[in-house]
């Protein structure tokens, strides 16, 4: 008698609570941001909002803001108000996402599309510290490396064989300790390698998202120091249409030129859902100029292609992609030194003693690098709130060396190298009503190293595989995360016996754990604190384990160590972040301990070469610890005035050695100022900014461990002007900019070739984009 | 029931994937090949006065299968006092089959190359010119018995003007003494001018050498 009406309320109170959990299934995330005009930046109220297909819509309110529900995966938006013209885009929806609107009038002949977007679009761990590069930050990288592309994000620089190899390092790791993906395929290459230099085109992306701290959760072994992810554009969606985009660039310094050309589209009504997308670069450069000299054999060859496809339907998708890159880079003259009492000579000499006119041709030393990358990837919506990926990737990697040749007329290359990487991605995300999200996966990798020539590394074939869990749960205020995975390796190598002439096989295992454990805490809507600790390991890598041979420019003889165990960082990270209107901070603070840190120690002995004597270096571990805080302020005292400081800072100590980590990046400074003009007549948007690039002396360094010592402290001035034309109802995008502004003579304390010549002098770069329409769906044109 | 159906595509997806990457090229290890390297580099002497009265000195590298040195090995020169000696150069690279000589490669490549012949220990700092086939920078021990020799390059290469090369040269040796021979050869590709500075050591070594 008792029981039944307890049970139907219990029903009752259930039934609200469920409707409610699906409610928040469906639409789990909002979107907000503000409208304004482009020109005069005013808010504008009553503008529309609507997710183009569905119901949803939103009205600015009298600041200009809006707010809307959205769900996970992309979504195309429509920003309208009487009087302007309407902007449609596309964004990818898997969090909270700021989409700000700045509309154009419609009497001006103008159709322009400015999207602010402020958002981690696809964080995995959203307690970790992520910069994103993209818009007119990313525009304003355009010709340079992606190396160099990446300077301007606090806590991240480069590590430089000359002027046009660059390695991005962040909080003081690079190499094989920095994971980077194109497209979402973990670059696989000789990445350990200190001149060899990612092997990407930076016109493919449209936003360069930048994971600061070990994220080896999500990517497995390697990303002890952070990830780098080169994204593209996603294809469009609007059926019927064809756009297509241009982008050149031209450089004084150097000589440089590159040009960029993009097509894409998506099918008509015959098969909507079906879009596609070509793209290459051809970049070719001469010799770069320091203030006072030529460096000889500084040219620059390149030559990239990208095609992707992609079919939606409903619930589910696939997506194929395929890329090439392809590079010639000169090595300057002189830098191939025999041996320790050449390479001191150089040094002593501060500048190069043979100097040459300037040329494009690229002659030995050089090296060519061609990388392939095919992706096949699809997914499946199991329902509104699942979803699982399914990724293949096969990549192969061929890099040739050329040294200079004084004994032999052979045309063979010193060192070639071909790398072969099968990689499979399975990732099952999931969104629940409680305020649990989360995904788990697992992930294979099979790789195989063919070397010929010249010996430096074995031949070998490496399995991999791991398995991961992340879940995330918020709860008003707070966030909380937590993951876990395991990884194993195994490692073969072919190593051919310098002693006995057979082949050494030895195979090695190794297996690692990673965890990471993060919280964030929304004070109020601008203020928000986040905490991470993330545990992550590194095997070593195979030039570490079985390098035997002479370092070509470094009068190095390096062995590596057979026994050397895994790495193992432990990477504690403090974000600050409060953004209003007006002022925007990002403050993180970081301590990376890594055991096991795998580095060259000089041995104190020489090894004789014909050509003299060369110091030897061995590889060893130790316990290393990095400390360090990036701090960007954004200040916006007028609309049209910008002030921008960014600050890293990093202190690094090898507790083995008792001493300094080698290195390790000085402090850098960077203050830049930006105003608007808004329009001059013709000239839309006229924009002009200036920046000071302060890095500072190198104090801490370990004595002993390099041939120079670290060299002054430099400031650099770079200034910019940037607007858009429209010619025949075309828009172009131009933007001119001087680099080193005062044409500064410096060294750079993380360039090798500090030890032989100056980092180049002034450069003026003229760019030009133009975004073109070649078919339109007429339902668009209003 | 759709995750299951999924985990068992993934796993057969897995298995098919491992089972398609089992390649074999890795396992067949390729030589090593250098381009060029000096397994032995000799000085041959002949005297002036007596065709027939004929020395050398040869430095031998002991080179392991990957081409890196493990050993050296160097004979001691002797000459005798007051004479004057032509000199020619000839090295060997006797990782190649045949045989590869590296001196006549170096003949080739003439006008990228310079030899350089340092008697040690020296009283006082040598005359350092475009001519000179003395090496900058040698400690000068004014308490030691010097070496008595002088070394003339004798060729000349095919730059505009021409530059010495020193394949062949003439030793001219004084009062018997005792000391070393430093003999340095160096690569200045698009850089030589006559003078040591530019460009890197190909051949960097000393011979105990005894003038009596």
């Amino acid at each position: 008698m008792f029981k039944i009406p307890t049970k139907l309320s219990l029903i009752i109170i259930f039934l609200p609570v469920l409707a409610h959990s699906q409610q928040l299934s469906s639409k789990k995330y909002s979107i907000n941001g503000y409208v304004y005009d482009t020109n005069t930046k005013t808010p504008l109220q009553a503008a529309t909002i609507s997710e183009v297909g569905g119901s949803d819509n939103a009205i600015t309110d009298k600041s200009g803001k809006y707010s809307l529900k959205a769900n996970q995966g992309q979504m195309h938006l429509r920003c309208e108000y009487v009087g302007y013209y309407a902007i449609d885009t596309t964004i990818m929806v898997s969090g909270n996402i700021k989409v700000s609107f700045r509309l154009t009038p419609a009497s001006q002949n103008l159709n322009e599309v400015t999207i602010n977007s402020t958002a981690t679009p696809h964080a995995e761990l959203a307690t970790l510290s992520t910069s994103i590069l993209q818009g007119a930050a990313l525009d304003q990288t355009r010709g340079l490396s992606l190396g160099d592309a990446l300077k301007s994000v606090t806590g991240v620089t480069t590590f430089q064989t000359g002027p046009s190899i660059a390695k991005p390092v962040i909080h003081g790791l690079t190499g094989s300790r920095v994971l980077i993906l194109n497209n979402g395929v973990a670059l696989e290459a000789q990445q350990w390698g200190q001149e060899h230099a990612p092997e990407i085109d930076p016109f493919i992306a449209n936003q360069i998202e930048v994971i600061k701290g070990a994220d080896g959760i999500r990517y497995g072994a390697d990303a002890i120091a952070g990830v780098i992810s080169v994204n593209p554009k996603l294809l469009p969606t609007d059926t019927g249409t064809m756009d297509g985009e241009v982008n050149a660039v031209g450089m004084t310094n150097s000589r440089l030129g590159a040009f960029s050309a993009m097509f894409e589209g998506a099918l008509g009504k015959k098969l909507p859902g079906l879009s596609y997308r070509l793209q290459g670069t051809f970049k070719r450069s001469g010799d770069v100029s320091t203030p006072n000299y030529l460096l000889g054999n500084t040219g620059l060859f390149e030559s990239d292609f990208s095609a992707a496809v992609q079919y939606y339907h409903k619930n589910y998708g696939i997506e194929g992609y395929y890329s090439n890159f392809y590079t010639k880079i000169g090595i300057e003259f002189g830098t191939d030194v025999g041996s320790y009492s050449d390479l001191l000579s150089r040094i002593s000499e501060t500048v190069p003693i043979t100097t040459y006119p300037f040329s494009y041709f690229i002659d030995r030393p050089y090296q060519t690098v061609d990388h392939s990358t095919a992706k096949i990837k699809g997914f499946y919506h199991i329902t509104d709130s699942s979803k699982l990926e399914v990724q293949y990737a096969y990549q192969v990697n061929t890099r040739q060396e050329y040294e200079e040749l004084s004994l032999s007329a052979s045309l063979a290359p010193a060192i070639y190298l071909q790398i072969h990487t099968s990689t499979v991605d399975l990732n099952y995300e999931h969104k629940d009503g409680g305020g649990f999200s989360g995904s788990f996966g697992a992930t294979g990798m099979n790789q195989g190293n063919v070397r010929l020539y010249g010996y430096l590394i074995p031949n070998f074939v490496d399995y991999d595989g791991g398995a991961y869990g992340i879940e995330k749960y918020r709860n008003g205020k707070w966030l909380f995360e937590a993951g876990a995975r395991y990884d194993y390796r195994w490692l073969r190598a072919f190593a051919f016996d310098a002693n006995a002439a057979k082949i050494d096989v030895t195979t090695t295992h190794y297996s690692g754990a990673s965890t990471t454990l993060g919280s964030t805490y929304n004070f109020t809507d601008n203020l928000k604190l986040s905490a991470n600790y993330s545990n992550a390991f590194r095997p070593p890598s195979v030039n570490e384990l079985y390098i035997d041979g002479v370092h070509e420019s470094l009068a190095e003889f390096e062995i590596g160590d057979a026994n050397l165990k895994t790495e193992q960082a432990n990477d504690f990270n403090l974000q600050l972040n409060y953004a209003t209107h007006f002022l925007n901070i990002d403050l993180q603070g970081y301590y990376n301990h890594i055991n096991n840190f795998i580095f060259e120690e000089p041995t104190g002995q020489f090894y004789h070469s014909q050509g003299g004597e060369l110091l030897e270096f061995a590889y060893t571990q130790g316990n290393v610890n990095f400390r360090g805080i990036d701090l960007g302020i954004t200040v916006k005292p007028l609309d049209s005035l910008e002030v921008i400081s960014k600050t890293s800072l990093i202190y690094a100590w090898n507790e083995t050695i008792h001493n300094y980590q080698i290195y390790t990046p000085p402090l850098r400074l960077q203050n830049g100022v930006n105003y608007h003009f808004g329009n001059f007549g013709p000239f839309k948007n006229f924009l002009i900014g200036a920046d000071d690039i302060y890095v500072a002396k190198q104090y801490d360094v370990p004595p002993g461990y390099d041939f120079a010592p670290p060299p002054n402290a430099y400031n650099l001035i770079d200034a910019h002007v940037g607007f858009k034309l429209n010619i025949n109802k075309t828009r172009a995008d131009i933007d001119i900019a001087v680099n080193n502004l005062t044409n500064v003579a410096y060294k750079d304390y993380l360039d090798r070739f500090r030890y032989f010549a100056d980092e180049p002098g002034r450069n003026i770069i003229f760019r030009l984009r133009v975004p073109f329409e070649i078919l339109s769906n007429h339902n668009n044109n209003n | 029931m759709i995750k299951l159906k999924h985990a068992v595509y993934a796993l057969l997806g897995t298995a098919l994937f491992y089972a398609g990457c089992s390649s074999k090229s890795e396992e067949a290890v390729q030589p090593n090949i250098a381009n060029e390297t000096i397994t032995q580099a000799s000085l041959k002497f002949t005297n002036q006065a007596n065709s027939a009265d004929t020395t050398s000195c040869t430095y031998t590298f002991l080179l392991d299968n990957n081409n890196n040195v493990t050993g050296v090995d160097s004979t001691q020169l002797t000459l005798k006092a007051n004479s004057k000696y032509n000199c020619v150069v000839y090295m060997l690279d006797q990782t190649q089959s045949p045989v590869f000589v590296v001196s006549n490669e170096i003949k080739q490549r003439e006008n990228y190359h310079l030899f350089f012949y340092q008697p040690t220990p020296i009283i006082s700092a040598p005359v350092i010119s475009n001519t000179s086939p003395y090496i900058p920078g040698t400690a000068v021990t004014p308490n030691l018995a010097p070496l008595n020799l002088s070394v003339v390059r004798t060729d000349l290469d095919t730059n505009n003007p021409p530059l010495q090369v020193g394949l062949t040269s003439v030793f001219t040796t004084g009062a018997a003494s005792s000391g070393k021979l430093r003999w340095v050869l160096r690569h200045q590709p698009n850089a030589k001018n006559g003078t040591y500075a530019p460009g890197s050591s190909d051949l960097d070594v000393n011979f105990v050498t005894v003038i009596q």
